[in-house]
């Protein structure tokens, strides 16, 4: 082999490895998506649509709380105006995962867009807790994630659409997986961060959105009202820091007059971090 | 054939606006910096989100009729303690997923 044919070689090799991997991270998204997408293709067929729609909708608009509402406002006979406005109320959460990545995909090159495209809630959780494999593109990484989890959600919808009144499967609770995997998602940003506050705001917010809310819009208030909150707290301790850093240079001042052979100062550094 | 248009139509429509949503931060700070407080909050949204959408699966359960949500907090509780003991996320999801099954299949809580 030549060098150069060596060096396409172990690209490959590095790709395959990354691919794996990704395969891996996204099959707990596999098992979840599946019986949810059947659950999606048996309620468009249901409502008289065929397969090829459940495919076309599950590969263009890849929205999974999106389509079910959809086949909701289907059945319902509804303009074109409610299906643009619920789809936005309903998605815009998403906005508020874009927030939290405009660093993460900077710099990932062509397949911005599509990672745009694919940000369902499993592949925001994913990409935002899944460390990339050393050495791997990051670029390449997300996009096979992004693509494993569009494929599983479309094989799903497909799958239920065609079979789901012919199959008579029992996986009933079998969508909870993606519950544990947001557990699990969850404990790892616990693990990766030393940040506790997001956690007792998320409490706060989702308990009074449950509480106060629709089970269907509690989603969207709850991270609205938790970034407020955060914001907030964020707002707050910027004035606290700002004034302890006066009080502490004044303190630094007046002991270094007093001492004028002085020590390092030491205490105080805690405070600061 | 007016159905199939109508229909192509309207998944034309919801699939722009479900893009809309997702797009809208970078085409806001595609190319300008966003204000300082919204880069200081960016790292504390992720764990926020997440622990929300934790939250958000049990938006559905009945917590004032049998069996209370038991089902739930229990297999949750099984996933957490697993994931803080071994921390494998495969065993903590497929254990904790098998388990809900099987409690909710054979209705293990119904003397409650």
């Amino acid at each position: 082999m030549t060098e150069k044919e060596v060096k396409r070689h172990e690209i490959r090799e590095g790709n395959m490895n990354l691919f794996m991997s990704a395969l891996k991270t996204t099959v707990p998204v596999f098992l979840g998506y599946i019986p949810l997408g059947m659950a999606f293709g048996f309620l468009l067929d249901g409502a008289g649509y065929h397969w090829i729609f459940a495919f076309l909708m599950s590969l263009l608009i890849y929205a999974g709380s999106g389509q079910f509402l959809a086949v909701a406002l289907l059945a319902a006979g509804a303009g074109l105006t409610e299906f643009v406005i619920a789809t936005l109320l309903l998605n815009l959460r998403h906005s508020f995962y874009g927030l939290s990545l405009l660093e993460k995909f900077s710099g990932v090159g062509k397949v911005k867009p599509y990672l745009i495209f694919a940000l369902t809630d499993e592949t925001y959780a994913l990409l935002t807790t899944t460390e990339v494999p050393a050495g791997g593109s990051k670029a390449r990484f997300y996009f096979y994630i992004a693509a494993l989890d569009h494929l599983y959600w479309i094989t799903g919808s497909v799958l239920g659409a065609v079979l789901g009144s012919v199959l008579d499967l029992n996986l009933e609770g079998m969508a909870f997986v993606l519950t544990a995997l947001f557990v699990v998602l969850t404990i790892e940003q616990y693990f990766n961060s030393s940040v506790r506050f997001p956690f007792i705001a998320a409490l706060g917010a989702g308990a009074t959105s449950l509480i106060l809310f629709s089970p269907d819009n509690m989603l969207l208030i709850s991270i609205i009202l938790g970034t407020l909150v955060l914001m907030g707290r964020e707002k707050l301790v910027q004035g606290n820091m700002s004034v302890n850093k006066g009080i502490r240079q004044a303190h630094a001042q007046t002991r270094a007059q007093a001492h004028a052979a002085a020590k390092p100062v030491e205490d105080g550094s805690r405070e600061e971090s | 054939m007016t159905d199939t248009l109508q229909m192509l139509g309207t998944i034309a429509v919801i699939a722009l606006a479900t893009f809309a949503t997702r797009a809208l931060p970078f085409l806001c700070f595609g190319s300008r910096e966003p204000p300082s407080i919204l880069s200081t909050i960016e790292k504390n949204l992720p764990p926020m989100i997440l622990l929300l959408l934790v939250i958000y699966c049990l938006k559905d359960v009945q917590w004032l009729a049998a069996p209370y949500g038991i089902p739930e907090l229990f297999t949750i509780g099984v996933v957490a303690g697993l994931h803080f003991w071994k921390r494998n996320a495969m065993l903590s999801i497929f254990a904790g997923t098998g388990l809900y099954m099987v409690l909710v299949q054979f209705n293990v809580f119904s003397f409650i």
